[in-house]
């Protein structure tokens, strides 16, 4: 059984324990440095969490980079924290299928998240120390708050309760903005609350086990339950969840460090913005929803978990990474079972590799079709690649080797115009609308004529063996220059 | 006081540090821009508003009709 952590502080020993948490002791100002903290750790091999002990002006405590490198997000999964992503990823796989695990649901007196609670004079600067994340961010924002919402129409149906990361600036003491971007689960919810001219009500937690907000930003389905999907990435032990305090089909994180209540407020929208978003540029202002606190629960001490985002990759871009990829491949594996692993790490999905066996002549194309109708797809990829079952679609060098050997441009690239896009892709025109590029790099499979022969080369059968004498004499080369040396 | 961003003289105190009267928040209340007083505030030209920019804004998501 791998290592289960029920709330952030046991992944936060964890990390300090593999050398993956530094403190800063010394106090701190809110602006730049938390900001240009998280900035730095990202331009860092394989970066630690940094956690801020001291933030001049505040009471309590701020942590970021947490999901920062693939060592922590190995270690987010309870294995070795030098596990290749590839393997990663097929653990993900293997563990993906044991959803749902139904979440275990605590009695109230058993939730760390309730320890305090605040319903009057509600100010997030007394618990949370806010601070701005790039220069030219409209405000302080919420970047790594996982945000759970009901359906209005079916409110006790839990396969329905959404749970997803949407980023928020603080408005004032007890005001945020939300950004529920249309093609989000969200959304929909909203629209049906709108309607009808009521308010949606909402509970957002923050600081809460690695594997929660893994999930609240992983695109799977809207009937499909996030804490479900925990317990199975638990690899079957459940999910603790507990029911808010101001809404009885609500349900948060158990432990969490911070839960903010309260609802947002129907047909209204305000000024947002800007903000820095994780295609590396602003992202501009915009008239968005608000949110009304009416109260917040909160552990003893609570640590503030936050994310810095920007100019790729940063901490976003290992938290969306394979959790962009594994619902897409699991989403077009279940009608197209050629399809042998999806890398869409890159910028959210906007770019998409898939890796396929081809059944017959055009099934690459037949593949990015299938990629481009998934809930995430459809909107998010804009440049999709298909390379044949035998390239690695992690492994950028193989990618290129297909492109530039398995490419006749005047029929494998293909630009379908007008269609769904990202709101936040800069180069969506207009905005949330945009061109799609398939480019099949896979070898020509019957009917297609394949005019050309290409006789792969195949590697002696006597490499492995070289492989390993090769490795014993580097090794012993290594030692003997470091023996030189002292 | 004035806003950094719009320039309109709708800005408030938000609220002032929890501990030590380390620093204060404003928010205009025309444009939603809001600053720490510790801060060196330097709104690149681009995203300055206006009221035209304000009015001009689009929504996100758009508001549905009204279902009776």
């Amino acid at each position: 059984m791998s290592k289960v952590y029920k709330d952030l502080r046991e992944f936060l020993a964890t990390l300090e324990e593999e050398g993956q948490l530094v403190r800063v002791k010394e106090e701190v100002m809110p602006e730049p440095d938390i900001g240009a903290a998280g900035r730095a750790a990202a331009n860092l091999e394989n970066s630690p969490a940094i956690f801020f002990e001291k933030v001049n002006g505040y009471k309590y405590s701020v942590v970021t980079n947490v999901h920062g490198s693939w060592y922590n997000h190995a270690l987010m999964m309870g294995m070795p924290k030098q596990t290749p992503v590839k393997e990663q990823f097929f653990e993900l796989n293997r563990r993906w299928d044991k959803f749902p695990v139904p979440p275990k649901i605590l009695a109230r007196e058993e939730a760390l998240c309730k320890e305090n609670v605040i319903t009057e004079n509600i100010n997030l600067f007394d618990i949370l120390p806010l601070y701005r994340i790039n220069e030219q961010d409209g405000g302080f924002f919420l970047s790594k708050a996982s945000v759970i919402s009901g359906d209005p129409e079916f409110p006790e149906d839990l396969n329905k309760l959404n749970v997803g990361i949407y980023r928020m600036q603080v408005k004032d003491v007890d005001r945020l903005a939300i950004q529920p971007v249309p093609v989000h689960d969200i959304a929909i919810q909203l629209a049906k609350a709108e309607e009808k001219n009521e308010p949606l009500p909402v509970a957002i937690a923050l600081g809460v086990s690695p594997l929660v907000t893994f999930m609240a930003s992983a695109p799977v389905a809207y009937d499909q339950n996030e804490y479900e999907f925990v317990g199975a990435l638990q690899d079957g032990v459940p999910c603790e969840i507990v029911k808010a305090d101001t809404c009885d089909h609500l349900y948060v994180p158990a432990h969490a460090e911070v839960v903010i209540e309260g609802y947002i407020i129907p047909r209204q929208r305000f000024v947002e913005g800007p903000f820095g978003e994780f295609p590396g540029s602003y992202s501009g202002c915009c008239k968005q929803c608000e949110i009304q606190i009416t109260r917040i629960t909160h552990r003893t001490n609570p640590i503030f978990e936050n994310l810095y985002i920007g100019m790729p990759w940063t901490e976003t871009d290992y938290l969306v990474g394979l959790n962009t990829s594994i619902p897409l491949y699991k989403q077009i594996k279940a009608t197209m079972p050629e399809v042998v692993a999806v890398n869409a790490m890159y910028t959210h999905g906007i770019g998409v590799i898939v890796s396929t066996k081809v059944r017959y002549g055009g099934y690459g194309k037949g593949v990015a079709f299938r990629l481009l109708s998934t809930p995430h797809g459809m909107p998010y990829s804009k440049i999709v690649i298909i390379v044949d079952e035998y390239v690695d679609p992690f492994n950028l060098e193989q990618v290129m080797w297909a492109l530039t050997t398995r490419v006749k441009p005047g029929k494998d690239v293909v630009i379908i115009p007008n269609c769904p896009g990202m709101v936040l892709d800069p180069s969506s025109n207009p905005a949330g609308m945009h061109d799609k590029l398939i480019i099949d790099a896979t070898t020509p499979v019957a009917p297609e004529p394949n005019p050309r022969s290409c006789e792969m080369l195949v590697p002696s059968p006597a490499t492995p063996k070289w492989e390993e004498i090769l490795r014993q004499l580097q090794s012993a080369a290594q030692k003997k220059q470091e023996g030189n040396r002292l | 006081m004035k806003c950094p961003r719009c320039d309109s003289d709708k800005a408030r105190i938000m609220t002032k540090s929890p501990v030590g009267g380390a620093w204060e928040v404003y928010v205009c209340n025309h444009c939603c821009y809001s600053w720490r007083s510790t801060e060196n505030i330097q709104i690149s030209e681009i995203f300055k508003l206006n009221d035209e920019k304000i009015a001009n804004m689009g929504m996100l998501p758009p508001i549905p009709p009204l279902k009776k």
